[in-house]
């Protein structure tokens, strides 16, 4: 098996809620979670979910892929902003063409499948982003 | 509490709906014209184009999405949610729930009931009676119920054209939270073997024809014969009616057995656009209906799943439905969200293309 199990099971809340550490002492978020701030060194944090909508800064377009990633492509990797915090994350767009994608544009996060440990292993989930589905007036709050 | 329990339904009613529909749609003409179809036969089904779960989709992920839809709207903590029931005939994993991940994706985890259930196309509606069961007992607050399918059909088969990829989901509360009460439902079923699919077997077979009047009319009629017996309700009492939409031609042949106008089933019905969506066929209908519906509205709503059994339910809008339905995409966004693809990607997305996986 490729995949750790130990380690998909260990960072789900990562990947299905974008879950992230807060600095209770100079206040920047760490993402991905960290149990000491990567910025000022403190030990004291706090959980915290960035799931919530997006907008798109920069992206690549990738056509060819690692093993495992043929039938995902071709792979749109981008910069996204998180709305409510600021944050940057570098994640995958999903339910866009590469022709679609435009700077600033809106995104929402997904869970969807992003890798399978062969025929028989694991299947992975974790949260895409896709452009904002029209009609939703309140977006991306399930806390 | 012996009234509770004689007629728990009408201590229950839907809090929240969600649904959701993939992007792709292959058109029932280009798998006519692959496999040699004349092109009239997607007409007798009277479905245009069926949506296609991509690459990266599952009966997981799009039941994810429209549970998420469904607590947006129903706008409660997910952890008092005290059940998460999943209905699919198209499970990701042969063992390891669904129902798991979707609980722990959006925070529902770990004080709850979770499972997958499978009855063919009725599962997710097994799932909404005994939810109704659960919250009219007070084991659980809220039950959420999903029902969600990459529906499969083996290429060339005529099933082809209809089996298709959505979900839809619904959180059960007390009555008094509702957007919809449940007045009463029933449930009919008998041993008939009309479809299904052996272990390791990738396609289900039926039975052509007999899928139709022993298996989907006759269960659906006497679930419904059985519902207004039960409720001495009219047929004329209802203003929408929904049933489990395989094609486009049968809910429209049902309501004329029980002498429906077509103009209370159009409303719910989806399958023209999107194909049949398995568990979430009926009740994708319901989600929709529920998108446009006003308070007083009474909808009569019966699931069908091969095997066989029929649900038949009647469920009241109530006012609060006028503050909830904004809250998610409708239907109707769904459906307007939609990128036409070939048969080639079509087989991409379903993996009808064996490869060597690494």
């Amino acid at each position: 098996m490729k995949y750790s199990i130990a380690r998909y099971w260990r960072e789900k809340h990562s990947y299905y809620r974008l879950k992230a550490t807060k600095c209770l002492k100079c206040g920047k978020i760490n993402y991905p979670p960290s149990k000491v701030c990567r910025y000022c060194g403190s030990r004291e944090l706090e959980d915290l979910e960035l799931f919530g909508p997006a907008k798109v800064l920069t992206w690549t377009i990738i056509h060819t892929s690692p093993i495992g990633y043929e039938e995902y492509r071709p792979l749109i990797i981008a910069m996204v902003e998180l709305l409510e915090t600021g944050v940057r994350i570098i994640t995958r767009l999903t339910d866009i063409d590469p022709e679609e994608v435009r700077e600033g544009m809106l995104v929402e996060p997904v869970l969807r499948r992003t890798g399978e440990d062969g025929e028989a292993g694991i299947i992975r989930y974790a949260l895409l982003f896709r452009p904002l589905i029209k009609g939703a007036s309140e977006i991306g709050s399930n806390k | 509490m012996v009234n509770i329990l004689l007629n728990p339904e009408k201590e229950t009613g839907i809090i929240g709906w969600g649904s959701y529909i993939p992007r792709y749609r292959l058109p029932l003409d280009e798998i006519a014209r692959i496999w040699g179809f004349a092109k009239e036969t997607p007409r007798g089904l009277r479905t245009f184009e069926k949506a296609v779960a991509s690459r990266d989709e599952d009966a997981t992920t799009m039941g994810w999405e429209a549970a998420f839809n469904a607590l947006r709207r129903a706008g409660i903590n997910p952890r008092e949610i005290g059940a998460v029931w999943f209905g699919t005939e198209s499970k990701p994993y042969a063992v390891k729930p669904s129902a798991t991940v979707i609980a722990e994706a959006l925070g529902i985890t770990p004080d709850t009931m979770a499972t997958d259930l499978e009855f063919a196309c009725r599962a997710a509606s097994e799932a909404m009676r005994i939810a109704i069961g659960a919250v009219a007992s007070k084991l659980v607050k809220y039950a959420l119920v999903i029902g969600s399918d990459t529906a499969q059909a083996e290429p060339g088969d005529i099933l082809e054209f209809t089996a298709s990829s959505a979900a839809t989901a619904f959180i059960i509360g007390s009555s008094n939270e509702a957007v919809a009460v449940f007045e009463a439902s029933y449930t009919y079923v008998t041993d008939t073997p009309d479809f299904w699919r052996r272990a390791y077997i990738p396609y289900p077979l039926h039975g052509e024809g007999f899928t139709g009047e022993p298996a989907y009319f006759h269960h659906i009629v006497n679930a419904v014969k059985g519902l207004l017996e039960k409720t001495g309700l009219s047929i004329n009492d209802f203003d929408y009616a929904i049933f489990h939409q395989p094609n486009g031609s049968f809910p429209l042949k049902v309501a004329r057995k029980l002498g429906i106008p077509k103009e209370k089933v159009l409303p719910g019905l989806v399958t023209p656009y999107i194909g049949n969506s398995y568990n979430a066929s009926a009740l994708i209908g319901l989600s929709k209906v529920l998108d446009n519906a006003k308070p007083g509205d009474r909808i009569l709503l019966a699931p069908f799943g091969s095997g066989a059994g029929s649900d038949a339910y009647s469920i009241v809008v109530t006012d609060k439905i006028i503050d909830r339905r904004d809250k998610a995409p409708k239907v109707e966004d769904y459906l307007a969200r939609k990128k036409i693809i070939d048969y080639g990607m079509y087989a991409k997305c379903r993996g009808l293309i064996k490869r060597i996986r690494r």
